[in-house]
């Protein structure tokens, strides 16, 4: 059974492949075509300017608006950066056929092989958004991936597709210290799993608390570890975990507006990631730890500084924060103007976390 | 000049400048060589100037001793063709401090009377040795002297003078003075070359003591014509200038001795004869206005004492009392004072105040500056409340200063007169930059004559740009009455107008190639020191070179933005002849193609009107 599935995984990213490498020739073809007919080439790629990244309130997540902005060949202020994005595109394609994967930096350097220049990293990170955004594709469908790492543990069955492990499976629970989600992971497919929910938390103690204290089997569940802000390959992953195999997400983090946020973006992506719309969980749940807990739990805590007070005001103005616990918590912790950490509970313990205040959460989930 | 002569008549002008030579330019043997040079020169082409010849100047140093480490001695000779000094002269000239031909109020390089002579007593003290002046006014015979300094004396000895045939008219100095061409080689090649480009019209050349030979022929056919003397402009007149020139119009009271009557009696022809009084005045009345000056004032005097000679010996004059048109004497005879009515009616009445309070300021004005006709100076007199015949020698202190204001502020004179200027004109100044810089823009200009304290001026100036100029400029060329000026340029005027430039207004930027040449000509150029290096800031100079700054900035200006179009257009298509070919490239392996797509169509569209064809449409502008 187990086969039959693979095979039509294995299909269905060999097709998605084909998507990507026939979308990068249409782009290649549409700029060909028109310097053999002696025209500019030219194309239009959606506006990333802050007035038109709007809250889309169905999608839940933000978009971006109707504007678009045409970038010619002919205009010489663009002409450089119209020949850096054909460049990453056609590095792309190369990546993409030949299944090799690279980084933000990787990308940096190649490009001075072919003599094109970039000023710096962040001119090269920059021009990767524009291929995003112009394609709608995450960088990740193209083969380039972050620096950051963050892991994964649990019973979760995986066929990889990179080259040379095609079809090798593996089980995600055969190691204790997890999985860290790299280019294979992100790329994989995913074959089965016996856990009936996914709990990210953010910090790499805890994760590896809750592999000691076997919270996958007490509780049926895949742990990840976003290692602060959620990188958008463990993005990708959450959501492919929750559209894929049906799994709830919940999400565990400190005691703070931070941690408060780091939920948000899992659940509903970053206005800078507008123009992707593939990275969020929409029904992913925060579970905390909340403002309110930090009096529930008696936990110790420490004083807001000047800064967590002005993100908290910050975070106010955000559609997103304007109702439900999301708005309740974040009123709270302006109340209090004090936090509390995860690692706050070995007060009483150092399995009271899992002990106790774990389950009272995946209960309170439910109702969510 | 002359309130240096006046300070310093305790002691003689050459004793003080032997004390103070750094202040004439002879600081060290560095200096010295160069300013001897400068003197030379300017004396040569001042000449030749002068008299309207085109100047054929002869530079040459050469080592007594080449083996000698610097410094050391040298014998530096300046040969001109031009109208040499009288024999009678040449001494003075040469051998005399304060003694010069240029004092007069027309532009030329000199203007102290002692440049040369300073030279000449800088080499005197530092190697013992008399200077030779060869000079020949007819071009037949030519005078040889040989000249040493008297310095406490301020007075030429000379040491040979002898005579012989030539054929060319000119004159030729040489020194022997310590030097160190070594270290003023630089400037003095500087100067050589710079003084060519001021002056198109002279030949110059100079041969070092290496043995090098520098050759700068003239490119410029016609002299400019030569200015004339003139008086001064009222605006900016001052006081003390006013009082002065007072002090000149003034006839003093003669002092009746022994030898002026001598005088008058051999004026009025009476040397032998004794007549009596009503015969002298009878004499007088008929010689009238054909008596000199002075001795019409001796004969008025005794119309009214109405004394002959024998008596006029006796007395002594006090005082002329116009107001109450009294005489007071003293009579040596009776020993005591006395006093005569003066009838106002009569003609000698009027000499005799007119010599006392000096002229009506009408007749002041007209005669003693240039721009002021009658009509004006009685128009003058209304707007400066002066009654138009008040005597000049009656002004008090306080009418003084508001003469000089008014003088000042009056607009109704015309502008001065540039007649005493020579100018080198817009466009031998042009040539000469186009010349010497080979730019790819320039542009030159002339501003109208102004005056600054009664001294007329006018500047002119010249900018270029590109071509064969090195980059780091502005490079600022100074020059005034035809003399570049190579040192202290730190504290000059010029200096000061170009740094205040806002040069990135005018499309300037970065470390552009390109050139500054100014040029102020005066009948005095306010020099800071007696080494005419640098010129002081009077705000009139400053306002008018800033002008001129501005006027040809703005042109620059103008080329600028064409050239920077030029420039921008040029870019672009290399940027696209760069770029296009690499996305061509990409996207053939995007498309799946095997062959790149012809793009040459369109780098064809993009590429502009060549670069070549834009520099050469500049040309008009430049020449406006
Ligand atoms: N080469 C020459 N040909 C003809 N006359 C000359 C020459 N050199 C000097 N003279 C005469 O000698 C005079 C004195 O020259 P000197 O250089 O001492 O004074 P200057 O040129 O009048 O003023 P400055 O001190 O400013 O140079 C000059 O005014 C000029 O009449
Ligand atoms: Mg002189």
């Amino acid at each position: 059974m187990k086969t039959s599935k693979s095979k039509e995984l294995n299909k269905k990213s060999k097709e998605k492949q084909k998507n990507i490498l026939e979308m990068l020739k249409s782009h290649g073809a549409k700029i060909y075509d028109d310097l053999d007919n002696g025209q500019f080439p030219k194309f239009s790629i959606p506006s990333r300017s802050v007035s038109n990244i709007v809250y889309d309130k169905k999608l839940r997540q933000y978009i971006l608006g109707n504007n678009s902005a045409l970038r010619s060949a002919k205009n010489s202020a663009q002409l450089r950066s119209f020949t850096q994005l054909m460049w990453l595109a056609f590095f792309a394609n190369r990546l993409t056929q030949e299944k090799k994967s690279s980084t933000l930096r990787d990308v940096y350097y190649s490009s001075q092989a072919f003599a094109v220049e970039f000023e710096d990293q962040s001119e090269s990170d920059n021009i990767i958004v524009d291929l995003e955004a112009v394609t709608s594709k995450p960088r990740e469908d193209f083969h380039i991936f972050p620096e950051e790492r963050s892991s994964i543990f649990g019973d979760l069955d995986i066929e990889y597709t990179i080259p040379g492990y095609e079809g090798k499976t593996m089980n995600l629970s055969n190691h204790p210290d997890g999985y860290s989600i790299g280019p294979s992971l992100t790329t994989c497919d995913l074959v089965g799993t016996s856990a009936e929910i996914v709990i990210a938390v953010e910090k790499g103690g805890l994760f590896t608390r809750f592999v000691e204290e076997q919270i996958d089997k007490k509780f049926k569940s895949i742990i990840i570890n976003t290692g602060g802000q959620a990188p958008r390959s463990t993005r990708t992953l959450l959501k492919r975990l929750h559209d894929e195999m049906g799994l709830p997400v919940i999400i565990l983090t400190d005691g703070d507006v931070y941690g408060e946020h780091i939920a948000m973006v899992i659940k509903s992506g970053s206005a800078n990631a507008a123009h992707l719309r593939e990275l969020t969980v929409p029904d992913a749940k925060w579970v905390g730890v909340w403002a309110t807990d930090i009096e529930k739990y008696k936990l110790p805590t420490i004083p807001m500084t000047e800064f967590d007070i002005k993100r908290c005001y910050d975070l106010q103005k955000d559609p997103r924060y304007q109702e439900g616990i999301w708005k309740k918590e974040l009123d709270v912790f302006l109340k209090l103007k004090r936090k509390a950490e995860l690692e706050a509970f070995s007060k009483y313990g150092l399995t009271n976390i899992t002990d106790k205040y774990l389950p009272q959460k995946l209960e309170l989930a439910k109702s969510l | 000049m002359s309130s240096i002569k006046e300070k310093f008549n305790q002691i003689s002008p050459s004793e003080f400048f032997y004390s103070n030579r750094d202040l004439a330019g002879f600081s060290n043997p560095t200096r010295s060589l160069y300013t001897a040079v400068r003197e030379f020169v300017e004396n040569s082409l001042d000449a030749c100037d002068q008299k309207g010849i085109l100047p054929d100047v002869h530079l040459t140093i050469k080592a007594v001793d080449p083996e000698k480490p610097d410094p050391k001695p040298y014998i530096l000779t300046v040969k001109d063709n031009g109208p040499g000094v009288d024999s009678k002269y040449v001494p003075l000239a040469f051998g005399t401090i304060l003694y010069g031909s240029k004092f007069g109020l027309k532009q030329a390089r000199g203007m102290f009377g002692l440049g040369a002579t300073m030279a000449i007593l800088y080499g005197q003290i530092t190697t013992n040795k008399p200077v030779i002046v060869k000079s020949s006014r007819d071009g037949k015979i030519q005078d040889e002297f040989e000249l040493l300094l008297d310095i406490q004396k301020n007075k030429p000895i000379i040491v040979k003078h002898k005579t012989k045939e030539i054929s060319k008219s000119g004159l030729s100095v040489s020194i022997c003075l310590e030097g160190d061409y070594s270290k003023a080689g630089t400037k003095i090649r500087d100067y050589v070359y710079e003084t060519s480009l001021i002056t198109p019209y002279a030949t110059i050349t100079f041969d070092d003591p290496k043995g090098q030979k520098f050759h700068h022929p003239r490119f410029v056919k016609n002299i400019p014509s030569p200015p004339t003397i003139i008086r001064p402009h009222p605006h900016g007149i001052d006081v003390e200038r006013i009082r002065r020139m007072i002090v000149e119009s003034l006839f003093e009271i003669p002092n009746i001795d022994d030898t002026m009557i001598e005088k008058v009696r051999k004026d009025l022809g009476l040397s032998k004869k004794n007549l009596s009084f009503t015969a002298i005045m009878e004499k007088a009345r008929k010689k009238g206005k054909s008596l000199p000056c002075q001795t019409r004032v001796v004969i008025a005097l005794m119309s009214f004492l109405k004394m002959d000679f024998e008596k006029l010996n006796k007395i002594r004059i006090e005082d002329i009392d116009v107001p109450n048109k009294k005489l007071f004497y003293w009579d040596f005879g009776d020993s005591q004072s006395k006093s005569v009515d003066m009838d106002s009616e009569s003609q000698y009445y009027n000499l005799l105040t007119h010599t006392v309070q000096g002229e009506p300021l009408t007749t002041f004005l007209t005669k003693r500056f240039q721009r002021v006709g009658p009509t004006t100076a009685v128009k003058f007199a209304k707007f400066a409340k002066f009654k138009p015949e008040k005597r000049m020698g009656t002004m008090t202190n306080q009418e003084l200063v508001k003469l000089s204001n008014s003088l000042q502020t009056f607009e109704d004179f015309m502008a001065p007169d540039s007649n005493c200027l020579a100018p080198l004109g817009a466009e031998p100044l042009e040539k000469g930059i186009k010349k010497f810089f080979n730019p790819d823009f320039t542009a030159v200009v002339q501003r109208p004559a102004s005056a600054y304290s009664g001294f007329p001026f006018i500047i002119e100036m010249g900018i270029a740009y590109g071509g064969e100029i090195k980059s780091g400029g502005p490079h600022v060329y100074r020059f005034a009455n035809r003399i570049p000026l190579l040192y202290d340029e730190g504290s000059d005027v010029v200096l000061k107008v170009v740094n205040d430039a806002d040069w990135g207004r005018y499309k300037v930027k970065g470390e552009p190639p390109f050139v500054i040449v100014s040029h102020i000509c005066s009948t005095r150029i306010p020099y800071k020191t007696a080494g005419k290096e640098n010129v002081a800031d009077r705000p009139e100079i400053e306002r008018e070179l800033r002008l001129a700054l501005q006027l040809l900035s703005r042109k620059l200006a103008a080329y600028m933005s064409k050239r920077g179009q030029a420039e921008m257009a040029k870019k672009r298509s290399n940027l696209y002849a760069k770029y296009i070919p690499m996305i061509a490239e990409f996207c053939t392996e995007l498309a799946g193609k095997k062959k790149e797509p012809d793009y040459k169509k369109i780098l064809e569209e993009v590429n502009p009107i060549e670069p070549k064809k834009i520099v050469e449409e500049e040309k008009p502008i430049e020449n406006k």
